[in-house]
């Protein structure tokens, strides 16, 4: 795995992604995958390989719940859904980012302004 | 799919993860990446393009750490929302148990093996339960028994008699009952009696114990119908001619009639009415033998045999045993400090009668049993432990097909893990499928162990079937074979189940069908379990093999009188209204008119039974009197006829037998046997010397004659004194008769000849010689028939297992004896080599079996006779039987290995 700074990134904000894209409705991975390749329109990417750990680790934490559910003529998945533990967490994560992400482009932006 | 399943397991390797854990990564990931190569091949990619971006994508991180990490992840919230909660629970259980239901349905050849199996466990188990439930835990059904307290004397200062306990007067009854204050009440009931009832003319021999008024109002039960006594009906002698019927007796000997109450009929020819009947179960308070009915204590006199006439106004007479109900918050140790002092006072005031006795209380429990109690707790503890052996081979058996339906299911098992079934729930799943087979065998055991408690239960002495105690299935059985039953499926299942769930996924799936070798875990396990099987085997047939030879040696056993030619009848003419002119002259006419019947040798009277004898304390001996009331002589006193010696075949060691002259007006005499002979007039001649009998004259002796038994079979000598008929009337004796052949061509003409006599004589109670042999051997004989049938049955179920389980070891290694065979190895070569192995399991359990049944019969040598416990012949040829049967199941499934074809079983077909 290439150190990049896209990769760090992509690390610190993936949690948040993820908590948020459960935020309304409960989802299976490649449903997460999906929408955040869609959503970024192409620019962020989570591959398998690092995408279950993930949930892994957000379900241990308590944030996420997942449970295998089947329907007819398909393969069952597992659909994660947000905990109230998640909930408060995303509320505060997303107060954090945009603290950050303001910072960030107050300095950035002046600078390359 | 399974492709990338494969894939995924791969780059899993190393995790370490539990394997349900493991298995839903691997069905969570692959299905993803199985998405992602259908969605770029519908854009257009080949397989190889869409093969090498998955894999890409597979590899952009490293799975396997990023997932160890993520699983490693400190978990911060305890308690995960919707955990188990007890509806899961429940939904779950439900689940297992119609899975069950249908796994079981599924093989029913597998289901009908375990359950029978476990059935002979469990039914063994039930009856041996239902036995000691109703002879030692729940013997007398009255209320709070351990309130209750028996009231004895013990005759304190006698060495040689100490601990025997005696029967109380009447009279200490009352004073007792009128001084203590330790009781809130005390009743009193003499032990069953022997009388004739009189029903419709028919004359019976039957039982009946005299109680006092309030007996069952201390014992708190209830009439099954009717009532008890009245206090009125038991405060004036020879008033109060009412009888309460036992349950049994009502059933058994009125067929239960409804109308009964108000009934007359007739003991020992005195009308009583019968105003109650017992409740169901309640024989009296001696859990073993009890009496048919019972009368107030007033009639007593009605009752008893002439000797014991003054019973309620000699306070010399002994017939009660008291039975108090502690008062609340009293203890037994209060009581007795109590009672303690109301005899010594009872002491000082009557010291012609009541010296030297001091009085005993034991709990009703304890008394219940009276001297059988140390034999009947043994024999019941060594029962449970057998059945309990008996027990675990059938689990283990259980236990062992288990383990090898697991080998057949590991796919099974493993498919349900890889969907998602957890560890912990899968075990949950296999042991509820155990405790099923458990129900299902403790179903089958109930009925098995009914049927056997009947069968047993047949086998007691058909003259006393009604007085002695019924087996009771109650709920304490039911709930015993459940218990039972739900920890046998726990206990043969928990292994196998811990084994099957540890099953890691991606292996088996892996794994080609054919399970070469990965058996032999299991095999050593079920060996460990076989080896112990064997010896537990072993040591139960060594134990019935031991007591089977020791029941030998007591029918060897020479009582020292003829059996084989002896008939006996028991008559009661007091008891038919006789005065005593009557009664001599009935005995002198029955000897005449039976000694001419053709067949019959000679005729005589005793009172005592062979076997039966009852010993008195206080013989005094003329010239050797007593210093200290601590030298008291006892012997065995027998009221016997002339001729008696020469019917029962005991010779004369000197002087002469009694005769027609030996009457009231001549001198009193006495026989002697050899045995007190030798002990109070050693390096004398007895003949001439004078001894005095309890409440008698001093007696000449005029013959000594050869000891025989008179307690129990081989039992130490002890002195004997006969005194004759003639000068010692008895309404009560026992007519034995010599016959030339088999006794029980005669008895019908005996009894003949008695109706001819007097038609109102019972004559129904008559036994032969062999038959007080046999009675005297009872329970032995039911004991050793127990043993040797649960011997039997666990060498039939550890035989079954290791064929079983040989058969299954050489189809698992078919394979290697089809390499063997093809490399040159001859049939005799691979028979040998199958059964070598076998056989080094049984031997090492044979080893450990012979240590084991040695050390067991070291422990039970004193309930042994005439046998040791290290006897080689028991030893051998238990082992031998067993090595026999081993050898041949051993040796089946190795002969069909021995058939196989190298090629077929090259082939692995």
């Amino acid at each position: 795995m290439v150190h990049t700074v896209e990769n760090e990134w992509k690390k610190g904000s993936a949690e948040l992604l993820i908590l948020a894209l459960l935020e309304n409705q409960p989802r299976h991975g490649y449903d997460i995958a999906g929408l955040i390749e869609t959503r970024s329109q192409g620019t962020l990417h989570f591959h398998v390989a690092s995408l279950y750990p993930l949930l892994y680790r957000l379900e241990k934490c308590g944030w996420i719940q997942g449970r295998w559910v089947e329907k007819p003529e398909q393969r069952r998945r597992r659909y994660y859904r947000l905990t109230a533990e998640g909930q408060r967490v995303l509320v505060s994560q997303r107060r954090k980012w945009q603290e950050f992400a303001g910072a960030v482009s107050r300095i950035a932006g002046v600078e390359n302004a | 799919m399974l492709e990338w399943k494969h894939e995924v397991a791969k780059r899993l390797e190393g995790t370490n993860l539990r394997a349900e854990r493991e298995a839903e990564i691997i069905e969570e990931i692959s299905s993803h990446v199985q998405n992602r190569y259908d969605q770029l091949r519908a854009e257009g990619a080949t397989d190889e393009e869409a093969c090498r971006e998955v894999a890409a994508e597979l590899d952009s991180s490293d799975l396997q750490v990023e997932v160890r990490d993520s699983e490693n992840t400190v978990i911060q919230d305890p308690v995960p929302a919707g955990a188990a909660t007890t509806g899961r629970w429940i939904s779950d259980f439900l689940q297992d148990l119609r899975y069950a239901g249908r796994i079981l349905r599924k093989s029913p050849g597998f289901t009908a093996v375990a359950a029978l199996t476990l059935a002979l466990g469990i039914g063994a188990n039930t009856a041996v339960f239902t036995i000691i439930d109703t002879l030692l835990l729940n013997p007398l059904p009255v209320e709070k028994i351990s309130e209750l307290v028996a009231l004895n004397t013990t005759q304190a200062k006698m060495t040689t008699q100490s601990g025997e306990l005696r029967l109380l007067s009447f009279l200490n009854v009352k004073d007792f009952r009128e001084r203590t204050h330790s009781f809130s009440s005390l009743a009193a009931h003499s032990n069953p009696m022997a009388i004739t009832m009189t029903d419709a003319a028919e004359p019976h021999r039957i039982f009946v114990e005299v109680v006092t008024a309030n007996y069952f109002d201390v014992l708190g039960i209830r009439p099954f119908m009717g009532r008890f006594f009245l206090s009125s009906e038991d405060s004036t002698p020879g008033t109060g001619a009412v009888v309460v019927l036992g349950y049994t007796a009502w059933q058994g000997r009125f067929g239960g009639s409804s109308d009964i109450l108000g009934r007359t009929i007739k003991l020992n020819n005195t009308p009583f009415t019968i105003i109650g009947v017992g409740p169901k179960g309640f024989k009296g308070l001696y859990a073993v033998f009890g009496p048919d009915m019972w009368v107030p204590s007033m009639m007593a006199e009605q009752i008893l045999p002439a000797q014991q006439r003054n019973a309620l106004s000699d306070r010399a007479i002994p017939l009660f045993t008291g039975v108090g109900r502690l008062g609340p918050g009293l203890s037994l140790a209060q009581a007795r400090a109590e009672m303690n002092i109301v005899a010594a006072a009872l002491e000082k005031e009557y010291p012609d009668t009541d010296q030297g006795q001091s009085v005993t209380l034991r709990p009703l429990t304890e008394a219940a049993y009276g001297p059988e109690r140390q034999p009947l707790l043994f024999g019941g503890a060594l029962l449970m432990a057998i059945v309990g052996l008996v027990l675990l081979i059938a689990c283990s058996n259980v236990a062992n097909l288990l383990l090898s339906r697991a080998a057949v299911r590991r796919q099974e098992i493993a498919v349900r893990m890889a969907l998602g079934a957890g560890r912990s729930r899968l075990m949950r799943q296999l042991l509820t499928e155990s405790v099923l087979l458990g129900l299902l065998g403790g179903v089958l055991g109930l009925l098995f162990g009914y049927v056997g408690c009947r069968f047993l239960w047949s086998f007691r002495p058909a003259e006393y079937a009604q007085n002695l105690a019924d087996l009771r299935i109650n709920a304490s059985v039911f709930g015993f074979a459940f218990a039972v039953s739900v920890l046998t499926g726990l206990v043969f299942g928990i292994v196998p189940a811990w084994r099957s769930s540890r099953t890691s996924v991606s292996e088996v799936l892996k794994e080609e069908t054919r399970t070469v070798g990965r058996s032999r875990g299991r095999i050593s396990l079920a060996n460990t379990l076989l080896a112990g099987q064997v010896a537990i085997s072993l040591v139960l047939l060594v134990v019935a093999a031991l007591f089977l030879r020791s029941i030998q040696h007591e029918y060897t056993i020479d009582p020292g009188f003829e059996t084989k030619h002896l008939a006996l009848f028991m008559l009661y003419p007091g008891q038919a209204g006789y005065d005593r002119a009557r009664t001599e002259q009935f005995y002198k006419q029955a000897r005449d008119r039976i000694g001419s019947v053709p067949g019959i040798s000679s005729v005589s009277w005793a009172s005592n039974l062979p076997l039966w004898g009852r010993k008195e304390t206080g013989v005094i001996i003329e010239g050797q009197e007593l210093r200290k009331k601590s030298e008291a002589i006892s012997a065995v006193v027998n009221t016997v006829d002339f001729d008696y010696f020469s019917t029962l075949g005991i010779p004369f060691f000197e002087g002469r037998d009694f005769t027609q002259d030996d009457r009231d007006v001549s001198t009193p005499v006495a026989i002697i046997n050899d045995t007190m002979a030798a002990k109070y007039w050693p390096n004398q001649d007895p003949l001439g010397k004078r001894l005095q009998p309890r409440g008698k004259k001093f007696l000449q002796i005029v013959g000594v004659v050869k000891t025989i038994n008179y307690q129990t079979l081989g039992e130490t000598p002890q002195a004997c004194v006969y005194i004759p008929l003639r000068q010692n009337y008895s309404d009560s004796m026992i007519l034995y008769v010599r016959t030339e052949r088999d006794p029980s061509t005669i008895l019908a003409a005996v009894q003949e000849e008695i109706r001819g006599l007097d038609p109102a004589l019972p004559t129904d109670d008559m036994r032969t010689g062999t038959k007080v042999i046999d009675q005297a051997l009872w329970w032995s004989k039911i004991g050793v028939g127990l043993l040797g049938v649960f011997g039997l049955l666990a060498l039939g179920l550890a035989s079954v297992g290791l064929y079983g389980i040989m058969a299954y070891s050489v189809n698992q290694r078919r394979r290697e004896i089809g390499v063997r065979m093809a490399l040159g190895a001859g049939q005799a070569e691979v028979s040998l080599f199958i059964v070598r192995q076998g056989m080094t399991v049984v031997f090492s359990g044979i080893a450990l079996g012979v240590v084991l049944a040695f050390l067991l019969g070291r422990a039970l040598s004193r309930f042994l006779y005439g046998v040791s416990a290290s006897d080689p012949l028991s030893l051998g040829g238990a082992s031998l039987v067993l090595l026999v049967v081993a050898f041949l199941a051993c040796y089946l499934p190795a002969r069909s290995a021995s058939r196989v074809d190298p090629l077929v079983a090259l082939r692995g077909t």
